[in-house]
C-alpha cells in the first residue's frame, strides 16, 4: 500500500514539474505571439523582430552611438546611421551619404556630400553637420582620432576639405568605420540614442535587452518598407534557435552552429557571405614560456584548424593561414605559416629541450611545466569550440592548456602575467585596407597589441606603408608584414567567418554583407 | 536494530554499490577513451559501437558518462561526508555543553539557512572560481547548518537521559561520553539525514557545473556535459539525454536508498 502510494507521489510530482515548466512557456509565448500579433493587425504595420547575440554591453556596443567605443556597430547594423562611403562586395568604396571624393594633395581630402540627404529629424545634412559630427567623433573616440589624425576641417556648403596632420593614405576607408556614422551632434545622444540618417530610427533602448526602431519617415535614399522593427539582445544560442522557431523572431544573427539543421528547410532562408571576421590566437611575449621560440611554433603547429573549421563550424567558414581571407589580393595563399603536424610539433619541442620526464604527458623544461593558460570569451560562439578543440590537441603534444573562457577576458588579458594565450575575434579588414589589423594589434602603440609584440622590421614596414598611396603597393607591404608575424608566431589565425543570418522564408531583403556592417536597409521587407 | 534488512534495501543498496564501484573503477569500464578527441566522428548517433553516441568533438558518449560519474559521484559522496562529519562534531559539542558556544555556533547557523541554498553556493562558487572541488567546498560551506541542528538536538534528547547521568556519575569525561554514548545514539538519524542527502547534493553538484561553476572542461562531468550539449537537444539530443539520464538514474537509487535506510532505522 506505502508502496504504491509512493509511487502516485512521484507520478504527480513529475507532473507537477512538468506542468510547471510548460506553464512558463506556453504563457511567454502566448503573450508576445498575442503582442506580435496585434502588432502587425493594428493599421496593417510591418513588424519585424530580430534577434541578435552580439548587440550587448559585453561586446561594447551597449547603445547605437557610433562616437563610443564599438557602438557604431549597432548603429549602421540597424540602419540608424549611414557613413559618407559604403563598401561594395569587393570591399571597394561607393557613395553613401557623399557624392565623391579627390586626393588633392598628400594631407589633403575633398569630400563632396549628396544634394538632399537629411536626418531622420529632417534636417539637412550638408557638410557643416558633417564636420560637427566628425569634430565630435575625434575629440571623444580615442581610436578614431588616432586612425583620422584630423588636423582640421572646413565646411562649405557641400564639400567638406579634411586636412590630416600626417599622410593618411586610407582616411576615406577610416571613415566607413562604423564609427564614421554620420550623425546630428545637435541633437544629442541621451541614452545612447542618436539621431542618423539612415532608413530607421530608434526610440527605445535598453542595453544588453532591446532596441525599438521606427521607419524613417523623411528617409532620403527611398522609402522604408518596414513600419516598425526591433532588436533582441538573446546572448544564448538556444534560445535564438527556439525564439526563431515559435516565430518570437524573424530573423536571427549569431545562431549556434549546433542548430544549423533545424533551419536549412522551406521555412528559411540563410544568407551568408565570407567575412574578414578572423579567429586568431595572440601570444603574450610577457610570458617566459611563450618567449620560447619552439613553444610558439609547436602551438601554430598544434592546432588544428582544418577540423575546427569542417567539422566543429560545420564548415561556415574558412581554414585561416594570414590575417586576411581568400577574397583580398593581399589574403588566403599568398602568405605560408604551419599547417597542423602534431608529429612535427613533438620534435621541435623535444629539441628545445621540453621533455616529458615524469611520464604525466606534460613535457617540462629546468621544473617549468608547459602549461598554457589559453583566455578567450564565450559570445562569439566558435571561440570556445576553438578553445576545447585545441586543449586537445595540444595535450596530445605534450601541452597543459588550462582554459578559462569567459565574459571576463578583458581583465585577464589586461594584465601583463596572468595568461599566454588569447583567443578571439577581430574584423581584420574591416575597412577594406589591411593596415587595420597592424595598427591595432602589431605595433609597439597599438592598442590591442597586447601580448607586447614587438619587431622592428614590422614598425619600418608599417611606416612605408603610412606613406603609401597606391593599394597595389599597399598590398604587397601588407604581405610582407604578415609573412614576419607569422614566421614569428606572434598570432595564428585559426579561421574566418563565414558570416550568416537565417530569416523565416516571407523575410526579404536582409542580405549579409562581407564587411558584417549592413543589415537592415531600406529594402528590407516582410511578405 | 537486528532486524532482517528488507529486500529492497539489499536491492538498493546492491545499486548503490554498483553506482559507487563504477565510479571507482571507471578508467577499465570505458570502452573508449573519454577525452579522446576524434573530430571525424562528430556527432555520431548511437550504434554498436558508440552506444550513447558522440559528441561535438567525437568523444564516445558513453565512455565520458562513465567517468563523469567520478566527478558527479564520489565529490557527491566526499561533499555528504565532509558535511555530515563536521556538522555532526558541531552540533554535538553545542548540544552537549551549551552555553555561549552553543548559542554563537547556532546563530551562525541561521544564517546560513536564512540564505537560499542554491544561490548562497553560487556566490560562494563565483568567489572561489570554477573547478569542481571548490564547487564541493561551496555546497559544503552552505550545507553543514543542517546537520548540526539534527546532531545538536538528538544530543540534547540524549543528554536528559538516565544512562548518561549514570555515566557522569562513574566519572566519565565528556570525550568519553559523546564517543561512547551520545554518537551510537545520535547516528540512526544522521545516517538517514546523509543518505536522503546525497540525491539533493548530487543535483546542486551538477547545477553549479551546468551553470560554469563546476567541473571546468575538458573534465567530464554530468552537469557541464548537459550544459555544453544544451544546444543539440533539438539536433542530437543524445549529447545532452546521456549524462542526463545518469544523473537522474543516480539521484533515484541514491533517494530510494536513503528512504528504505529509514524504513528499515525508523520503523514507525
Amino acid at each position: 500500500m506505502k508502496g504504491i502510494k509512493k509511487s502516485i507521489a512521484f507520478v504527480m510530482a513529475m507532473a507537477l514539474t512538468l506542468s510547471v515548466f510548460t506553464g512558463c512557456g506556453a504563457k511567454n509565448s502566448d503573450s508576445e505571439s498575442a503582442s506580435t500579433e496585434t502588432n502587425k493587425s493594428v493599421d496593417g504595420k510591418k513588424t519585424f523582430t530580430f534577434g541578435d547575440t552580439t548587440f550587448n554591453a559585453e561586446n561594447e556596443e551597449a547603445n547605437i552611438d557610433p562616437h563610443d567605443t564599438y557602438c557604431g556597430w549597432a548603429c549602421i547594423r540597424y540602419g540608424i546611421g549611414e557613413t559618407l562611403f559604403k563598401f561594395n562586395d569587393n570591399m571597394e568604396l561607393e557613395p553613401w551619404v557623399a557624392e565623391s571624393y579627390e586626393n588633392v594633395d598628400e594631407l589633403t581630402w575633398k569630400v563632396v556630400l549628396k544634394d538632399g540627404v537629411t536626418f531622420s529629424n529632417g534636417k539637412a545634412c550638408d557638410a557643416a553637420a558633417v564636420k560637427a559630427c566628425i569634430e565630435d567623433l575625434v575629440a571623444v573616440h580615442e581610436r578614431a582620432a588616432g586612425d583620422l589624425a584630423i588636423d582640421s576641417i572646413e565646411a562649405d556648403g557641400n564639400t567638406l576639405t579634411i586636412k590630416t596632420q600626417t599622410p593618411k593614405p586610407t582616411l576615406i576607408n577610416y571613415l566607413c568605420d562604423p564609427y564614421g556614422c554620420i550623425i546630428d551632434v545637435e541633437s544629442g545622444n541621451a541614452d545612447g540614442i542618436v539621431v542618423g540618417t539612415g532608413p530607421f530610427v530608434c526610440t527605445e533602448l535598453v542595453t544588453s535587452d532591446h532596441l525599438n526602431l521606427v521607419k524613417n519617415e523623411n528617409y532620403w535614399n527611398g522609402d522604408v518598407k518596414i513600419d516598425e522593427a526591433t532588436v533582441l539582445t538573446i546572448s544564448d544560442g538556444d534560445t535564438l534557435a527556439l525564439a526563431l522557431q515559435n516565430g518570437d523572431i524573424d530573423a536571427a544573427y549569431g545562431m549556434a552552429y549546433a542548430n544549423y539543421p533545424l533551419f536549412e528547410n522551406d521555412q528559411y532562408t540563410f544568407t551568408g557571405t565570407p567575412t574578414s571576421r578572423a579567429f586568431y590566437c595572440q601570444m603574450n611575449y610577457n610570458s617566459p614560456i611563450i618567449k620560447d621560440d619552439a613553444v610558439r611554433k609547436a602551438l601554430a603547429l598544434g592546432i588544428d584548424k582544418e577540423g575546427f573549421v569542417n567539422t566543429l563550424l560545420n564548415g561556415y567558414g574558412y581554414i585561416g593561414v594570414g590575417a586576411f581571407p581568400d577574397n583580398f589580393a593581399f589574403g588566403g595563399d599568398v602568405v605560408k605559416t604551419e599547417s597542423y603536424d602534431p608529429e612535427a610539433a613533438k620534435s621541435l619541442l623535444e629539441e628545445a629541450g621540453w621533455v616529458d620526464s615524469d611520464g604525466d604527458g606534460i613535457r617540462e623544461k629546468d621544473g617549468k611545466t608547459l602549461t598554457i593558460r589559453w583566455i578567450s570569451y564565450p559570445s562569439r560562439q566558435e571561440l570556445p569550440l576553438l578553445a576545447e578543440s585545441a586543449q586537445a590537441t595540444l595535450k596530445d603534444i605534450g601541452f597543459d592548456v588550462q582554459l578559462n573562457v569567459t565574459a571576463d577576458h578583458g581583465t585577464i588579458v589586461a594584465e601583463k602575467d596572468t595568461w599566454d594565450v588569447y583567443a578571439a575575434a577581430f574584423v581584420t579588414c574591416g575597412i577594406g585596407d589591411p593596415m587595420y589589423f597592424f595598427t591595432t594589434h602589431c605595433l609597439d602603440d597599438s592598442s590591442k597589441n597586447r601580448g607586447g609584440y614587438h619587431n622592428d622590421n614590422i614598425q619600418a614596414l608599417a611606416e612605408e606603408m603610412n606613406n603609401t598611396f597606391d593599394s597595389a603597393e599597399r598590398g604587397d607591404i601588407a604581405v610582407k608584414m604578415q609573412q614576419q608575424i607569422l614566421d614569428d608566431n606572434a598570432f595564428i589565425f585559426c579561421s574566418f567567418l563565414r558570416m550568416s543570418m537565417i530569416a523565416k522564408s516571407n523575410v526579404t531583403g536582409l542580405v549579409a554583407h562581407p564587411s558584417d556592417y549592413y543589415e537592415f536597409t531600406a529594402d528590407l521587407d516582410i511578405q | 536494530m537486528n532486524r532482517k534488512p528488507s529486500k529492497k534495501l539489499i536491492v538498493f543498496t546492491v545499486l548503490a554499490a554498483s553506482l559507487i564501484l563504477a565510479s571507482i573503477f571507471a578508467d577499465w569500464l570505458c570502452p573508449y577513451d573519454p577525452y579522446e578527441q576524434d573530430l571525424s566522428l562528430s556527432y555520431n548517433a548511437p550504434s554498436l559501437a558508440h552506444i550513447m553516441g558522440t559528441d561535438t568533438y567525437g568523444r564516445d558518449m558513453f565512455s565520458r558518462v562513465i567517468i563523469g560519474a567520478r566527478a558527479s559521484i564520489l565529490s557527491t559522496l566526499a561533499l555528504v561526508g565532509v558535511i555530515t562529519v563536521l556538522g555532526t562534531i558541531v552540533g554535538v559539542i553545542c548540544g552537549y555543553f551549551g552555553g555561549k558556544v552553543d548559542l554563537v555556533v547556532m546563530r551562525i547557523s541561521d544564517f546560513f539557512l536564512a540564505f537560499p541554498g542554491l544561490v548562497f553556493a553560487l556566490a560562494v562558487a563565483a568567489l572561489l572560481g570554477g573547478g569542481i572541488s571548490n564547487a564541493v567546498i561551496a555546497l559544503a560551506v552552505i550545507s553543514w547548518p543542517k546537520y548540526s541542528r539534527v546532531a545538536r538536538s538528538q544530543t540534547l534528547s540524549v543528554k536528559a537521559q538516565s544512562f548518561i547521568q549514570a555515566a557522569k556519575l562513574a566519572g566519565d569525561n565528556p570525550g568519553q561520553i559523546i564517543i561512547r554514548h551520545i554518537l551510537p545514539n545520535i547516528f540512526g538519524p544522521i545516517l538517514v539525514t546523509s543518505m536522503l542527502d546525497i540525491g539533493t547534493m548530487m543535483m546542486e553538484l551538477a547545477g553549479l557545473s551546468f551553470l560554469g561553476l563546476g567541473a571546468q572542461p575538458p573534465i567530464a562531468e554530468w552537469g557541464s556535459m548537459m550544459s555544453n550539449g544544451r544546444s543539440m537537444l533539438q539536433t542530437y539530443p543524445w549529447v545532452v539525454l546521456s549524462p542526463g539520464i545518469a544523473i537522474f538514474i543516480s539521484v533515484v537509487i541514491f533517494n530510494l536508498l536513503g528512504d528504505t535506510v529509514r524504513d528499515y532505522l525508523d520503523p514507525k
